[in-house]
C-alpha cells in the first residue's frame, strides 16, 4: 500500500493532421487574419477528417500517455468530452477496448471545457477510495463536428484534439501528486454555451429541431466575463487549499478559450505573461483537450520542467469551473 | 466627474495600451482600439476600480470615454 494520492505518471497528446489556417478561413468567410488574431490570438487549428471521431482522437492520445507511463497498467479509463462518438453508449468503453483494455472501468465525463480537470478529480477520487489504482484520463473533443458551416466566429476559435494523462496511486508528497481541487458550476447560465437540440429536452417534444438548433452556440461577451471571474476565483481557492500563494506558481496552465481571456485571467491573478502557458495560436480552443495539449507542448518546448509548481484552471459550459495544483514530475510526453 | 475621467484615462493607458495623448473625454472607444471584448475586459477592471458592474450590453465601442464616465458615476455607490 503506497497511499491515497493520485500521481501523474504519463502524458500523451494528439492532433488530427488536417490544419485549417486563417488564410483558408479568409477564403471561405468574410474575415481577415488580423481580425481573427486580434480577437482570439489564433492563427491555425486542427480539424478531424470526415469519418474521424472523438474516440479516434482519444485512442491516439491515450496510447501515447500509456507509452509515456512506461508500462504502468491501467484499470480505469475516463474520457472527458462534449462531443462523444454517439449519444449512447459512452465513448470510453470503446476507447478502452481499442487500447487493449477491455474489461476495465470506463466512463465519459461531461463538464465541457472543464471536463479534463473534473476528470482528474474523478480519477483522484477513485484512487483515494481504492476503487482504482491507475486511471487513464483523456480530454478529447471534435467541436468542429457541431459547428454551423456558416459560423465564421466559432470556426475561427474552435479546434479538435486530445490529450491524456495516466494517474497512479502514490504519496501526496511525490512530484506529480494532484493537490486539492476546486470544482464548481452555475446552471443558471446553462444557455450561454450550448448545443440546444439532440438531447432529451428537444427529443421529448416529438418535433424535428431546426438545423441551427443542432449547432454549437456561445454568447461570447457574457462568457468572457464569467470565464475571467470564475477562473480567477477558482484558481485562488485551489491555491489556498494547497497552501500556496500566487508567488509560488511557476506555471499557470489554464483552459485556453481565447488568448484574451487567458491574458485577462493572468492579469487578475497578477501572474507575469511568461508564467502563463500558451499554445492557442497553433491549436485553437480545443475544449476538454486544451489543458493536456498545453501541458504536453509546454514540456516539449522546455517551458514546463520537473519541479515547477503548476496551477491548472479550467472553465466551460454548464457553466462549470475547476482548478487544482501539482508539482510537475519528470515525465516525457509521447 | 473629472476624477472619474482621470481614473478611466489611467486605466486605459496602463491596462489597455492606449497612448496618454489619445485619451480625451470625447474620444470614441473604437478609435482607441477598444472592441467589444476589450469593453468586457474594461468592465471587469471597472468593477474592481469603482465597485460598479458594467454589463456587456451597456456600453459599445461607439460610445465615448465621457459616456463611460457618466455610466460609472450613475452606478457608483452613494458615499
Amino acid at each position: 500500500m503506497t497511499g491515497g494520492a493520485a500521481v501523474l505518471a504519463g502524458l500523451g497528446s494528439w492532433l488530427p493532421p488536417r490544419v485549417v489556417d486563417n488564410a483558408e478561413l479568409c477564403r471561405r468567410f468574410d474575415t481577415s487574419d488580423e481580425w481573427i488574431r486580434s480577437r482570439t490570438g489564433i492563427r491555425q487549428r486542427h480539424v478531424v477528417e470526415p469519418g474521424m471521431s472523438t474516440g479516434d482522437l482519444a485512442v491516439e492520445a491515450g496510447a501515447r500517455a500509456l507509452k509515456s507511463a512506461h508500462g504502468c497498467g491501467v484499470d480505469t479509463v475516463v474520457v472527458a468530452t462534449t462531443t462523444p462518438d454517439h449519444s449512447c453508449p459512452a465513448t470510453a468503453p470503446e476507447v478502452a477496448s481499442r487500447l487493449g483494455l477491455a474489461g476495465v472501468a470506463a466512463f465519459d465525463l461531461g463538464a465541457a471545457c472543464s471536463g479534463f480537470v473534473y476528470a482528474l478529480a474523478a480519477g483522484a477520487g477513485l484512487i483515494a477510495a481504492e476503487v482504482a489504482q491507475q486511471v487513464l484520463v483523456i480530454g478529447a473533443d471534435s467541436l468542429s463536428t457541431v459547428l454551423d458551416p456558416a459560423d465564421r466566429a466559432n470556426r475561427a476559435i474552435l479546434g479538435d484534439g486530445a490529450g491524456a494523462v495516466v494517474l497512479r496511486q502514490g504519496l501526496a508528497t511525490e512530484a506529480g501528486a494532484l493537490g486539492p481541487f476546486d470544482l464548481g458550476s452555475d446552471g443558471d447560465q446553462a444557455g450561454l454555451i450550448m448545443v440546444p437540440a439532440g438531447g432529451s429536452r428537444q427529443r421529448s417534444t416529438g418535433e424535428r429541431a431546426a438545423d441551427s438548433e443542432h449547432y454549437f452556440r456561445m454568447a461570447g461577451k457574457s462568457v468572457f466575463r464569467h470565464a475571467v471571474q470564475r477562473m480567477a476565483a477558482s484558481a485562488q481557492v485551489a491555491l489556498r487549499r494547497a497552501g500556496w500563494t500566487l508567488r509560488d506558481v511557476d506555471r499557470l496552465v489554464a483552459h485556453q478559450a481565447n488568448a484574451r481571456i487567458l491574458s485577462a485571467v493572468g492579469d487578475e491573478l497578477d501572474l507575469p505573461p511568461d508564467r502563463v502557458v500558451r499554445n492557442i495560436d497553433t491549436v485553437g480552443n480545443t475544449s476538454a483537450a486544451s489543458i493536456p495539449l498545453a501541458l504536453a507542448d509546454a514540456v516539449r518546448d522546455g517551458h514546463l520542467c520537473p519541479g515547477d509548481r503548476v496551477l491548472l484552471c479550467a472553465f466551460g459550459g454548464g457553466l462549470t469551473w475547476a482548478s487544482t495544483t501539482l508539482c510537475w514530475p519528470d515525465v516525457e510526453p509521447a | 466627474m473629472d476624477e472619474i475621467l482621470e481614473r478611466i484615462s489611467t486605466l486605459l493607458t496602463t491596462r489597455f495600451g492606449v497612448a496618454e495623448d489619445e485619451v480625451a473625454a470625447d474620444s470614441v472607444l473604437a478609435d482607441l482600439d477598444l472592441d467589444s471584448l476589450a469593453l468586457v475586459e474594461f468592465g471587469l477592471v471597472a468593477e474592481k476600480e469603482f465597485g460598479v458592474r458594467i454589463t456587456e450590453d451597456e456600453v459599445s465601442p461607439n460610445h465615448t470615454v465621457s459616456y463611460l464616465a457618466e455610466l460609472i458615476l450613475a452606478k457608483a455607490p452613494v458615499a
